[in-house]
Formats: structure tokens, C-alpha cells, sequence
């Protein structure tokens, strides 16, 4: 555990899975780096990608699934984003392999294709709204919503939003949070797009996609840089779409 | 120093992005007219040229690192740098970021907090950029200056959208008492909206 640690928190930035530590994250550790989305992962993503040029809730049938996995696995930007995250051990807590984004902002050609790869997918979307959930989703949301024409609104903790706001709770691993949204940020009808960094249970996207609703928004799909499958918050957003770049 | 005083007077984008800006009376507290740019933000237009005006300016300085303060910092720190291409690098409240951080200290109205940077995200001799949303007293500014310094670059500038009256008055004070005041001195500082007229004048903004 301590020589993986090391060597994470080395100048090796590129090191993207850490070897031989056992967490409750190790069948998704132990995936061989080559193979960024082996098909026979394309179940988990039939509802991130859907065929290229339908809506993001059509149905595709199982060839095209197929075509957009391998479009997407083939995307050469993929594996540079994917090495340039680091993964911290032990942090904020023992048994947690921490996925840090902030080596991927390091690296100005991987941020930016990051940002191209979400924009490309979104830009003819009609998305008049992308709300980024506080505070890595204030980093990948402003550059998205700015290419795609959309308004950004922040997704914010208790307390730090000035004026009328809406409040939702949600769970944690223990106890609760509160995320808030302003009164008035966005109407009923628009479409919106939710931005974070990562999604682990799925938890604080779905309190997001609860606030926008609350007020008559149509959430479109919920995108992340990353994504841990093993924690299953594809499965609790249920039928809102989640796209993930890295999982 | 400020917008105007920089030339940029008379910038036709700087009315749209004053405008989009709202003036939320007594928050966080009783007295505190506090400068909301969530407004800015759902104004696609004044948004982008809030971003256009700093890559403008900074596109051609050399600048390889924007360092943006959490969490409003983070919000226009990341397109400006993505435009100049440089890399981003936030600066966060305590136990945010993970793995080995330097840290500084800085002075609140009551008590103190601490501003976090990664170690290893910037390199001795790097030129960088400091982003937030508002400056008021400036004290989070100075610390995030001290701690790209202690790593060796080179604080080109300070940029934010919207000034408050204390930074006019630390800085005209610190410039007539030759150096005693260091951290006004040592902030070179980029406005592009200086609300110390309106502060006076009434509950509403006047733009």
C-alpha cells in the first residue's frame, strides 16, 4: 500500500491505476489499462451513447450501440485524458482511491480535449442550460456552456448562493447534504445539461436533476469525466442518461 | 490598475457585462451589498465577453499557469486558460485537494483561513495569472500571490470582473507610504468593473 502510494504521488502523473492495494474498488483498479472500453462493457453503455445523430433518449438498435461504443473507443483523445488523471490513495479517507482531475487541467492538450469531447457531443443539442455542480463541476462546466451558446449555473452548497434560492437534500455515505439552485436561474422548458467532475452514487447528480425538474427543466443527460462503476450511480439515475469519458 | 485606467475605457462589452451583474443587499450580512455574478453567468453573451476581455489581454504575456481561487475562480479561470493555453490550477480552502499541498494563511474580518495549492502543479519560473470573481480587501489575493511565489513563478497579474471600494483605498494608501504595505504593492491588479462609485449611492445598482 505505502510503495503504491509513493509511487502515485511521484512526478509519474501518468499512472493511472494503482497495482496489488486492496480496496473496495479493486475489480474496477484491476481493469488492464490497454483496454479502455472492452465490448463486452457496451451494456453499461447503451445509455450514454446513443447512435450519433438521434436524440439522446431515442432507442438504437444493437448494431448501432455497438458502432458508437467502438467510435468511442477508438477516440485517440480518450487514452490521454484517462493517463493524465491521478489516483490518490487513502484520501479523504483510508479504503478510497481518489480520482484527481486536477493533473488533467495540468495538461493543457488533455483539458482541452476533455472540454472538445463534451462540447462536439452537446453543441447541436438545443441546450440553453448546463448547470456544474459545485466546485469541480464550476471547472468543466463554464468552458462547455460558453462553446455550446448555454446559459451556467452553479449548483452550490448551502449558504452560498446570495438571493431566493431552492434547496434539496440528499444522502451521504453518512448523514446528509443540501444542494441549492437560485429562484429564477432557469425556465420551464429549457433543456439542460448537468457537469462533474466525477459520479460515484449518483447521489448529488440526482439531486441536481431533482432541482431542475422541480421547476419544470428538462434534463438531457448528465455528463462526467469519470465515472466509478462499481458504485453504481449509472443504476440510480435510473433513466436520466449519464456520459462518461473515462470509467 | 483598473478597467478604465487600463485602456479599457470605453470597451462597449464592459456596460453588457455591468449590467448582467446583480447587487443582493445584506448578504452574507447586514450591510454587505454583495456583488452576485451568478447573473453574469446566465447572460451567455456578457459572460463571453467577460472571458474575451481577459484572453484579450492576456494571450500574448506569456502566461502558462491561471491560477483560479475557489470556487467563483473557477468559474472563469478554466476558459481563459484553455484559450491561452496555459494550464489551470486551483487554489482551494483546507483538506480540498488531495496529495502533498503548500499553504497560506490569510486574515478574515474575524479570525483567519487557509488557501491550498498542489505541490508540483506549477514550476520556479512559470509566469501565472491569479483569477477570482471580486476582490475586496484583497487578503485572499496576497495569499494566493505568496503561494505561487513560494513556488518560484511569477505573479504577472491579478484579474477579477468586479472591485470593491477597500482595494482603491488600500492601494492609494500603499502607494503613498512607499512600501510598507507589501501586499497591496505586491497585488498588480486587473478590474474590469470598479464598483466603489456605486457603493455609496444607494441599495441598487445604478449602471
Amino acid at each position: 500500500m505505502h510503495a503504491a502510494a509513493s509511487l502515485l504521488n511521484s512526478s509519474n502523473l501518468s499512472l493511472r491505476f494503482a497495482s496489488q492495494t486492496q480496496t473496495r474498488l479493486s475489480p474496477w483498479i484491476a481493469a488492464p489499462s490497454s483496454v479502455r472500453l472492452p465490448l463486452n462493457r457496451s451494456q453499461n453503455y447503451r445509455i450514454a451513447l446513443p447512435p450519433l445523430h438521434s436524440t439522446v433518449s431515442g432507442d438504437s438498435t444493437q448494431p448501432q450501440q455497438m458502432a458508437s461504443a467502438d467510435v468511442k473507443a477508438q477516440d485517440p483523445r480518450i487514452a490521454g485524458i484517462s493517463s493524465a488523471i491521478r489516483v490518490i490513495p487513502d484520501f479523504p479517507k483510508p479504503g478510497i482511491m481518489f480520482q484527481d482531475i486536477t493533473t488533467l487541467l495540468l495538461d493543457t492538450k488533455a483539458f482541452r480535449d476533455t472540454i472538445d469531447l463534451f462540447v462536439e457531443r452537446y453543441k447541436d443539442k438545443n441546450i440553453s442550460v448546463v448547470a456544474g455542480i459545485e466546485a469541480r463541476g464550476f471547472i468543466f462546466g463554464p468552458p462547455i456552456a460558453l462553446a455550446i451558446g448555454a446559459k451556467f449555473v452553479p449548483m452550490r452548497k448551502p449558504k452560498k448562493l446570495p438571493g431566493e434560492v431552492i434547496s434539496e437534500e440528499y444522502s451521504l455515505e453518512y448523514g446528509k447534504d443540501v444542494m441549492e439552485m437560485h429562484v429564477g436561474a432557469v425556465q420551464a422548458g429549457e433543456r439542460a445539461l448537468i457537469v462533474d467532475d466525477l459520479v460515484a452514487t449518483g447521489g448529488t447528480l440526482s439531486a441536481a436533476i431533482r432541482l431542475l425538474e422541480r421547476v419544470g427543466v428538462h434534463v438531457v443527460e448528465c455528463a462526467c469525466v469519470i465515472e466509478l462503476p462499481e458504485l453504481k450511480g449509472r443504476e440510480r439515475l435510473g433513466e436520466k442518461p449519464l456520459f462518461v469519458l473515462v470509467s | 490598475m483598473f478597467a478604465a485606467e487600463n485602456g479599457l475605457r470605453g470597451d462597449p462589452r464592459l456596460q453588457g457585462i455591468s449590467k448582467a451583474i446583480r447587487v443582493v443587499p445584506d448578504f452574507p450580512i447586514p450591510g454587505i451589498m454583495f456583488q452576485d455574478i451568478t447573473t453574469l453567468l446566465l447572460d451567455h453573451k456578457a459572460f463571453k465577453d467577460t472571458v474575451d476581455i481577459f484572453v484579450d489581454r492576456y494571450r500574448d504575456m506569456g502566461i502558462s499557469v491561471v491560477a483560479g481561487i475557489e470556487a467563483r475562480g473557477f468559474v472563469f479561470g478554466p476558459s481563459i486558460a484553455l484559450a491561452i493555453g496555459a494550464k489551470f490550477v486551483p487554489l482551494r480552502k483546507p483538506n480540498k485537494l488531495p496529495g502533498e499541498v503548500i499553504s497560506e494563511a490569510y486574515v478574515l474580518e474575524y479570525g483567519t483561513d487557509r488557501l491550498e495549492m498542489h505541490v508540483g502543479a506549477i514550476e520556479p519560473g512559470e509566469r501565472a495569472l491569479v483569477i477570482d470573481d471580486l476582490v475586496a480587501t484583497g487578503g485572499t489575493l496576497s495569499a494566493a500571490v505568496r503561494l505561487l511565489e513560494r513556488m518560484g513563478a511569477e505573479v504577472v497579474e491579478c484579474a477579477c470582473v468586479v472591485g470593491l471600494p477597500e482595494v482603491r483605498v488600500r492601494l492609494v494608501v500603499a502607494s503613498s507610504l512607499l512600501h510598507l504595505c507589501k501586499m497591496a504593492l505586491g497585488l498588480k491588479l486587473l478590474l474590469l468593473l470598479d464598483k466603489s462609485s456605486q457603493f455609496h449611492i444607494t441599495g441598487t445598482t445604478q449602471t
